[in-house]
């Protein structure tokens, strides 16, 4: 049975600022009934698709793919500019965690607030409140005004009471990327249970490919606004990272307003070097990184590297010793040797952390390379097997002549 | 399978201009109530008199009449304890003005919900008109309490009409509400529109007979006034609790008749517009 249709779902947004001349072009427009056409953006071009129930539907692509405007749409917050979307079965949607969450009101109050304007009845939420407060573990605050909770407590409080939603269908948008590390994965695990229910249809919107894998049946691309793929997720994300990754070799940003980061950690540059004219299996390289450290509360700073093949599946997990640096500008490096890799397609992901535990940032996927294959005196070209493709040696003498 | 009343949910460019929905709302009728109890509790919090300012509003603007219409300027009440007079004014006027105001903002406040949570947008409005009539109420409690000590007194005597005043209320509501839901709609377009509004609202304060009553006005202007609904709304309570004047009823049919339209003039521009608003915002 289908739980959601789309049917060439376009979507274009106008530029410019509201001004007189955009009275006069509201007025334009409806006198003659036909979309103005200078100043729009296509968010979304014809977009189809179908969801199954009980269908775990992942989105991916990259920033402006249209992903967002698309759950926006099936979230009913916003209209499609041609093409329209059915669905059965009531839909709540995750765009972010503790939407209308008042902060003058006790956490409490906030959880049926928020509860009733994510679709619940009083009746639900009283059902699983304890649950709600024993999942986000601010039982000893929820008479207390919002506003005096910690970020963290904030967070938490909100996601409680997302999981205990228990619709027809579910919308989520890369909520998850807050939060510490142990509360990441409590969310992604509470994700993976709500999935895991007979006859639940969820789509979900991640970068995080590992996350997408694990909980999706199915996974679409978007790119440019259009679907790009669709199908079984570990295809759908293999050549998506496949495109998106050709060589990636290196990112730069001037100002920490532009750059990707967070109030804590803004990354200057990344960079990938190697000092030879191709890159084979032989070949050494240094990863070099720049961030702006701008946490007001500094402690011990680790920065570390996950290092993927384009399976998803990581090769290697390593990291800096803790140091404790002053907010500024920092750099650092790890060189890998030659003689290493095997060759293939590889990401890697530059991740910060604080005191051991706190992940400041996950700079996901930022860099991205192929490491060619190079091999002497043989003419075997099938694939050479392994993650690695280390140059130990292996002796072989001559005993005995028979 | 792909009959069309199988899904139970649609979303399509073109919105129809009488699609309101309105068992919808029945539906989200727990939300509806939140909303009212989050408006009443929220915002009396971290003030020292709480609750109590529900009371000292209309109090302290009822003395500040009296003092400047009442003994300065001597604007006649027809009869009418001064106090009670302007009371009854400031009440309908201010539940009037709050409802207004209470909902022809209701994109531009919560832009940042709406933008990420799909409920029926009617709600929002709606529940800002109900906890102000609740506060209407218990001022109009107020109200009785202090016609109660003239009536012992003997000074005024009412009449059945005074029934009226639910009706009356609802009409007030109404107005309120449905130049509220229409402006709300053009002032997410358009900010400037805010600062106009505003302004017009102070002037028609004085072309509404909260301070004097419509009978001192000349004979050839009246017409005008009794275009205002409220002018009726407001008469006709003044009537029915003093008697001083006759009750025109056809007068506040046609207020009736005025409200209802607004209201559907309202309710079918924010409808039409509800989610096309949210991408200019």
């Amino acid at each position: 049975m289908i739980a959601i249709k789309a049917e060439n779902i376009s979507k274009s947004y106008r530029l410019g600022t509201i001004s007189a001349g955009r009275l006069r072009e509201d007025i334009r427009h409806w006198l003659k009934k036909q979309p103005v056409e200078d100043h729009l953006v296509w968010a979304l071009k014809e977009v189809s698709f179908e969801v199954n129930q009980g269908e775990v539907m992942g989105f991916i692509g990259n920033n402006g793919a249209g992903k967002s405007t698309l759950l926006k749409i099936i979230s009913r917050i916003a209209a499609p500019t041609s093409g329209r979307a059915f669905g059965k079965g009531r839909v709540a949607s995750l765009l972010e965690v503790g939407s209308g969450f008042h902060g003058e009101l006790s956490g409490r109050e906030n959880i049926f607030l928020n509860g009733n304007i994510l679709g619940m009845k009083k009746r639900e939420i009283q059902a699983c409140f304890d649950e709600i407060v024993a999942f986000s573990g601010v039982e000893q605050f929820i008479d207390t005004p919002v506003k005096r909770y910690s970020s963290g407590m904030y967070m938490r409080l909100a996601f409680a009471v997302a999981a205990h939603l228990n619709p027809e269908i579910l919308v989520v948008d890369e909520v998850l990327a807050v939060g510490d590390v142990e509360f990441q994965r409590k969310c992604l695990g509470k994700m993976k249970e709500i999935s895991g229910r007979k006859g639940k249809t969820v789509l979900f919107v991640s970068h995080n490919t590992q996350a997408l894998l694990n909980l999706c049946d199915r996974v679409i691309t978007l790119h440019k606004g259009q679907l790009i793929d669709d199908g079984k997720p570990a295809e759908v994300i293999g050549s998506y990272l496949k495109n998106l990754q050709s060589d990636y070799l290196y990112q730069e940003y001037d100002t920490p307003d532009a750059a990707p980061g967070n109030d804590y950690i803004r990354i200057k540059k990344v960079s990938l070097q190697y000092d030879t004219e191709l890159f084979d299996i032989r070949t050494p390289f240094i990863i070099r990184f720049e961030c702006w450290y701008a946490d007001r509360d500094p402690g011990s700073l680790i920065a570390g590297i996950h290092l993927f093949n384009m399976a998803g599946e990581c090769i290697f997990d390593v990291a800096s010793k803790g140091a404790p640096l002053q907010p500024g500008l920092i750099s650092g490096e790890c060189r890998i040797p030659g003689n290493f890799l095997n060759n293939g397609a590889y990401y890697l992901s530059i991740v910060f952390v604080k005191d051991t535990t706190t992940r400041l940032f996950y700079f996901e996927g930022c860099l991205s390379f192929n490491v060619e294959d190079y091999r002497e005196n043989t003419a075997w070209f099938g694939k050479w097997m392994g993650y690695v493709r280390p140059d130990f040696p292996v002796i072989l003498n001559q005993q005995d002549v028979v | 399978m792909e009959n069309k009343d199988a899904w139970d949910w649609e979303i399509s460019s073109g919105t129809k201009w009488f699609q309101w929905r309105l068992s919808e709302i029945w539906h989200y009728k727990d939300l509806l109530l939140r909303f009212v109890r989050r408006d009443l509790i929220a915002n009396y919090q971290q003030t020292l008199l709480g609750p109590f300012w529900v009371f000292l509003q209309p109090v302290l603007t009822t003395l500040v009449y009296y003092l400047i219409f009442g003994r300065i300027v001597k604007v006649s009440t027809s009869g009418i304890p001064p106090i009670l007079f302007y009371l009854s004014g400031i009440l309908f006027w201010g539940y009037f003005s709050d409802c207004l105001n209470g909902t022809m903002y209701t994109f531009l406040q919560n832009a940042n919900v709406f933008s990420k949570v799909y409920f029926p947008r009617l709600i929002v409005p709606l529940s800002s008109v109900i906890s102000h009539t609740v506060r209407t109420v218990i001022q109009l409690l107020l109200f009785i309490f202090i016609y109660l000590y003239y009536f012992s007194q003997g000074e005024i005597t009412g009449s059945y009409y005074m029934l009226l005043t639910p009706v009356l209320l609802l009409i007030t509501a109404g107005f309120g509400l449905g130049a509220g839901l229409i402006v709300s709609v053009l002032t997410a377009r358009y900010r400037d529109l805010d600062y106009t509004l505003q302004f017009l609202l102070r002037l028609f304060m004085f072309a509404t007979p909260v301070v004097y009553p419509t009978s001192i006005v000349p004979e050839q202007y009246q017409i005008f006034f009794w275009l205002n609904p409220l002018t009726a709304v407001i008469e006709t309570f003044r009537a029915g609790f003093f008697s001083n004047e006759p009750v025109y009823i056809m007068h506040l049919l046609f207020s009736c008749v005025e409200v209802l339209l607004l209201i559907l003039v309202g309710i079918t521009l924010f409808k039409k517009q509800e989610l096309k608003v949210i991408d200019v915002i």
